[in-house]
């Protein structure tokens, strides 16, 4: 209850920065809509000229970009600093957060809001009704296709970044997961086989993200919503686990100021 | 009662060494170096509840990474310390809601809001009631006197009114304890002034503890009753204020500016002469035998002033002359 206080004066400060310069705000959020649409234009295309790729449709693919962008801009929107954490890490920048008396991951994450996450909440709310899969159950099942894609993204990009503390810098390696995590939770799973199924679900866990929440929308499984909630309470109790241990070994630096 | 104890406190950095050039980078990469640099080495103090106690010394003495174990930020090597009765880095969150900190060169407010908006989020951080709030914003924006900065973007505000705004920031929960790092660098005379006075006033009217770093003598004159001096991590010197101003900064230096030429054998009584150019002079003295008055009055007597400086010397001076007495030969 206390954390959720936190986060609704952090989220309500992020708006108030973000309503100080609207048209950029209003920018952002046009274009990611736009870059999104033309992304997906490419299965159109596609779809125009065979009817499924490995069982999957254009409707499922609308499903698998509803739960996937509707995930990442909830993250990008509510904890926009989760791709620059590596960075706040390695440049010491995580003493304005050290100093307050709150968590200090939470805090950080929550500090920036990224507006073009907004585009993508926007779009993946919209996908997911021009998708054909709309039923009120349907829909509570993508709301928590949406969370279980929250979880994961926020705990992998929270898990690779950590690894500043150890190695210094980790800004390179975690820009490949981040890339690696978003490029393939938008292709259908059964693209895949054998070693690349496994990676996907395990090193880059970006059928999570995708594909098994997009599946878990179209037809409930009590198998696959354990396998949701278990992954992700499992990833996000892992990071924050190794941001922690990490932390011990946090070095500073002159430069501080909160990353807004 | 003690506030602050500090025992036998180390803290080690591991620091690459590489050699200069695209060469030094490649051997680096293939045989790294790294080197131990020891910024606190066994430092012990205490400071008393209420105090204003300041520790100085020159760049990289080792005061801003005392400050941030004290707070909790960085865990050190080895020693102990208790803050308020909290070991700061086990008790990193329970201490923060007691103590105030502000480092000169961090931003704490968002930039892109006026400050009273901070002041609002650091009210739900702290988790203190809205009303009370409002209400300390009023008073400390009468102690700082910011009351016509807070509703200006932080953007927009000069680096000493936004200094101001950053320690009344770190005043809003009411803290036992004020952890300064470096409040005036890089700040003017007036700036410095309005700051200090606010400090003051806090101290006496709420008891708050100061520690206060700095490497401007001045900060120290003005605001604290006891000072430690460290350098390479070390205490060098620990005393009364008024002690250390009687045996070492009794002395000034001026530096002045002439409208016509100077003579070459410009010369006062009392006074050490350690430049005459063809518009100006500096020259430094000791304010225990002669009084500043009395130079004033014998530098304007001599022509007609243009410009006209007085500074401490340099803590570096200060800190080499501690270091020969203590070590005469």
């Amino acid at each position: 209850m206390r954390n959720l206080q936190l986060l609704s004066a952090l989220w309500k400060a992020n708006l108030q920065s973000a309503m100080e310069y609207r048209a950029a705000f209003l920018t952002q959020v046009i274009f990611m809509m736009l870059n999104n649409l033309a992304y997906f234009m490419f299965w159109v295309l596609y779809f125009d000229k065979f009817n499924s790729v490995r069982g999957w449709t254009l409707q499922d693919m609308m499903l698998l970009f509803a739960v996937a962008a509707t995930a990442w801009g909830i993250a990008a929107y509510f904890f926009g600093n989760f791709t620059t954490l590596s960075e706040i890490i390695s440049l010491g920048r995580l003493d304005y957060y050290l100093s307050l008396p709150r968590p200090v991951l939470l805090h950080a994450l929550a500090s920036r809001s990224l507006g073009s996450g907004m585009g993508d909440l926007i779009y993946g709310v919209g996908s997911y009704f021009l998708s054909g899969y709309v039923s009120v159950d349907g829909f509570l099942r993508f709301l928590v296709g949406v969370a279980v894609g929250v979880a994961i993204f926020l705990s992998f990009l929270t898990l690779v970044q950590s690894l500043s503390f150890w190695l210094g810098n980790s800004t390179a390696i975690s820009q490949l997961a981040l890339s690696a995590l978003l490029t393939f939770s938008l292709y259908p799973r059964s693209l895949f086989d054998g070693a690349a199924k496994f990676i996907l679900l395990t090193i880059i866990p970006a059928s999570l993200i995708g594909s098994i929440p997009a599946e878990f929308v179209k037809s409930f499984s009590w198998p696959v919503l354990l396998q949701l909630l278990a992954s992700s309470a499992f990833l996000l109790t892992a990071s924050t686990w190794v941001f922690y241990r990490g932390l011990r070994r946090y070095e500073s630096g002159n430069s501080m100021q909160v990353e807004v | 009662m003690s506030s602050i104890t500090v025992t036998h406190l180390q803290k080690t950095f591991k620091a690459k060494r590489k050699a200069a050039g695209l060469g030094g980078s490649l051997r680096a990469l293939v045989r790294p170096v790294y080197v131990s640099v020891e910024a606190v080495r066994g430092l012990s103090f205490e400071m008393e509840t209420g105090e204003l106690l300041g520790f100085i010394g020159p760049n990289g003495a080792g005061k801003s990474t005392t400050i941030k174990i004290l707070t909790g930020i960085l865990h050190p090597s080895s020693g102990e310390a208790s803050v308020l009765g909290f070991t700061p880095w086990k008790d990193r969150q329970k201490l923060a809601y007691h103590i105030g900190t502000v480092f000169g060169q961090r931003q704490q407010l968002w930039v892109h809001l006026p400050a009273v908006d901070t002041f609002r989020l650091f009210g739900r951080i702290y988790e203190l009631d809205d009303r009370d709030v409002e209400r300390r914003i009023a008073f400390l924006s009468e102690a700082f006197e910011i009351g016509d900065l807070l509703e200006t973007p932080v953007r927009k505000l000069s680096l000493g009114q936004r200094m101001r705004c950053e320690v009344a920031a770190s005043l809003l929960h009411r803290p036992k304890l004020l952890l300064l790092d470096e409040p005036s660098i890089g700040l003017d005379v007036v700036a410095k002034q309005h700051i200090r006075d606010a400090i003051r006033r806090m101290n006496q009217e709420e008891g708050v503890g100061v520690l206060l770093t700095s490497h401007d003598a001045g900060d120290l004159e003005a605001m604290c009753k006891r000072v430690i001096i460290i350098n390479h991590g070390q205490i060098v010197y620990e005393d009364k204020v008024s002690n250390l101003k009687r045996k070492h900064l009794s002395s000034k230096m001026v530096e002045v500016r002439y409208a016509e030429t100077v003579s070459s054998d410009f010369h006062l009584d009392g006074v050490e002469m350690l430049k005459v150019g063809h518009y100006g002079v500096k020259l430094r003295f000791d304010t225990q035998r002669t009084p500043v008055q009395q130079v004033l009055a014998r530098l304007t007597e001599a022509g007609d002033v243009v410009d006209i400086t007085i500074s401490d010397p340099p803590l570096e001076e200060v800190i080499a002359r501690i270091y020969q007495e203590a070590n005469p030969s």
